[in-house]
């Protein structure tokens, strides 16, 4: 409990300075209608044009399915590769990691509350615009979704932070790490079923999708489909598994890094 | 004349310079490519998923992703200047810009080089020729595919300078202006063929996306001269309304008097 206290305390001052300059809720919800918004029009005219079912799915799982992605990714739980890399390049480093609380640790609590106020605001404003527009699939009723949805949406989110947290502290060693960032987030976006919906995918890329960290990190796009139901056990386990594989890494990396690092004064 | 020789310069500088860090000049541009690929492997499942819409197939696809990449390529590399203007507004660094005697505009985009953006050239100029060598391109779609990357490079010049206008009307403008930009980019680099009736007007003209990619794959496909006309005119417009408010935003900025030459 000690431990998470002053992250707790941190995510709470993050918010309050996000609901005391609201800009950046303006813009994420520009860009959420950007993305998720257009896109959701194009699937329902192509739904239309294949009689309303494609591999299966209605336009209404494969619509739940893609907002699901576009609102976890308002976390901007990926920016967390670019804020170690520019804490390493400009030097930063050395101040915080003589703070007494864990640079790693300090660096995935800011990055959470970040982005905490407009991902519960966007989500639930954009789950009631769904829910009236194109209506609720019955798998969202039943008993299994809420609990594992929420089970899901806490192991994906210390996976997506685990698996960027490799990816900055590999800044470390490489001076430029934006490049290792955009495959491995490209590889999210692809597997995650961000502008493809999970039942679109051919069976090969399903594999790679539900045995990748990438894939992993995103099974909250899985919960509204049927199969859910007999699958979330196995998909649970697989992401507690890379939660522990990418933490484990990261925590290695990290405490690699700590001896890297030489303090040469101001 | 005089104006774009200095930025001419300006960018050949630029470039000398950042290819001193060669190892992460030359991973920032594979990396892009890359990174380009994605949309390729997304909507090239979506078409096999789906099928033809509206006669896109997975080879227009590449093109609308060449298109894209090539103007986005051309305006960022040489004028990536233009993306620093909300830093340089809310520092106060815009000062120097003003008091430069070169064309302000001009000054500003070819400040800075973007790196990356060689990569989104290399993957543009790849797309297009492996389009244009798969549905066996005569000498006149050669001719309109070399005719539409810089009309659809003026597009996405005159939607960045729009855009990145709003840096003089908000206290923070980094985020808002890469909202603005978002939006009119990701549009452009969805599937051409789903955009029908409203949604093709809407980013047609108003947020004019489809100019950039989907309109140039589609005349070019098709040899369609009016739709030539359409693209040019709309760029046309949209670069003199992207001069205009620039300098409607210049007319609001005002300096935030730090003691630094500019950042």
């Amino acid at each position: 409990m000690k431990a998470i206290r002053p992250g707790i305390k941190l995510i709470r001052t993050l918010v309050r300075d996000r609901i005391y300059y609201p800009g950046r809720l303006v813009v994420d919800t520009a860009t959420m209608v950007a993305r998720c918004g257009v896109l959701l029009l194009l699937y329902s005219y192509v739904f239309r044009l294949n009689g309303g079912t494609i591999s299966n799915t209605t336009f209404t799982i494969a619509a739940w399915s893609m907002f699901f992605y576009f609102s976890f990714s308002i976390l901007r739980l990926r920016d967390l590769s670019q804020a170690i890399m520019r804490d390493v390049q400009s030097g930063n480093v050395e101040v915080l990691l003589n703070k007494p609380m864990s640079y790693l640790a300090y660096r995935m609590w800011w990055q959470l509350g970040a982005g905490l106020y407009q991902f519960g605001l966007i989500s639930v404003l954009g789950a009631l615009v769904l829910a009236f527009s194109i209506g609720l699939p019955a798998t969202m009723s039943a008993a299994v979704f809420l609990p594992t949805m929420i089970a899901v949406v806490g192991l994906g989110i210390l996976l997506s932070l685990s698996l960027y947290a490799v990816v900055g502290l590999l800044a470390f060693w490489v001076e430029d790490i934006t490049p290792i960032y955009w495959i491995v987030d490209k590889a999210v976006m692809l597997l995650g079923g961000s502008y493809l919906p999970v039942a679109l995918f051919p069976a090969f890329m399903y594999k790679i999708a539900l045995w990748s960290p990438f894939g992993a990190s995103q099974f909250i796009t899985h919960t509204v489909y049927p199969t859910w139901a007999g699958e979330w056990p196995l998909k649970l386990g697989i992401q507690a598994m890379w939660v522990v594989l990418c933490a484990g890494l990261a925590t290695l990396l990290f405490l690699s890094a700590k001896q890297k690092v030489s303090v040469n004064g101001g | 004349m005089k104006e774009l020789r200095f930025a001419i310069y300006s960018i050949k500088k630029n470039l000398e310079s950042s290819a001193e860090l060669r190892t992460s000049f030359v991973t920032n541009v594979i990396g892009m490519a890359i990174n380009n690929t994605a949309f390729i492997i997304i909507w090239i499942f979506f078409v096999k998923s789906v099928g033809v819409v509206n006669g896109w197939t997975a080879l227009d696809i590449i093109a609308l992703l060449g298109f894209n990449a090539l103007a986005y390529g051309i305006v960022f590399s040489g004028g990536a200047g233009i993306l620093w203007l909300p830093d340089y507004v809310a520092s106060g660094g815009f000062d120097r810009y003003l008091l430069s005697p070169k064309n302000v505009l001009l000054r500003l985009c070819t400040s800075r080089f973007g790196v990356s953006s060689l990569g989104d050239v290399a993957f543009g100029v790849i797309c297009l020729a492996t389009y244009g060598i798969l549905i066996r391109a005569n000498l006149l779609q050669i001719a309109l595919v070399i005719l539409l990357i810089p009309i659809a490079s003026l597009m996405l010049f005159a939607a960045s300078v729009a855009a990145q206008s709003a840096s003089f009307l908000f206290t923070d403008p980094g985020s808002v202006t890469r909202g603005l930009l978002e939006l009119f980019i990701t549009p452009g680099l969805f599937h051409g063929g789903a955009f029908q009736g409203a949604t093709r007007f809407v980013f047609t003209f108003l947020v004019p996306s489809l100019v950039v990619g989907a309109l140039p794959v589609e005349i070019v496909r098709d040899v369609s001269f009016p739709k030539l006309v359409l693209v040019a005119g709309v760029s046309a417009i949209w670069f003199l309304l992207s001069l205009s408010l620039f300098r409607l935003g210049i007319r609001k900025y005002e300096s935030s008097n730090l003691m630094t030459f500019g950042s």
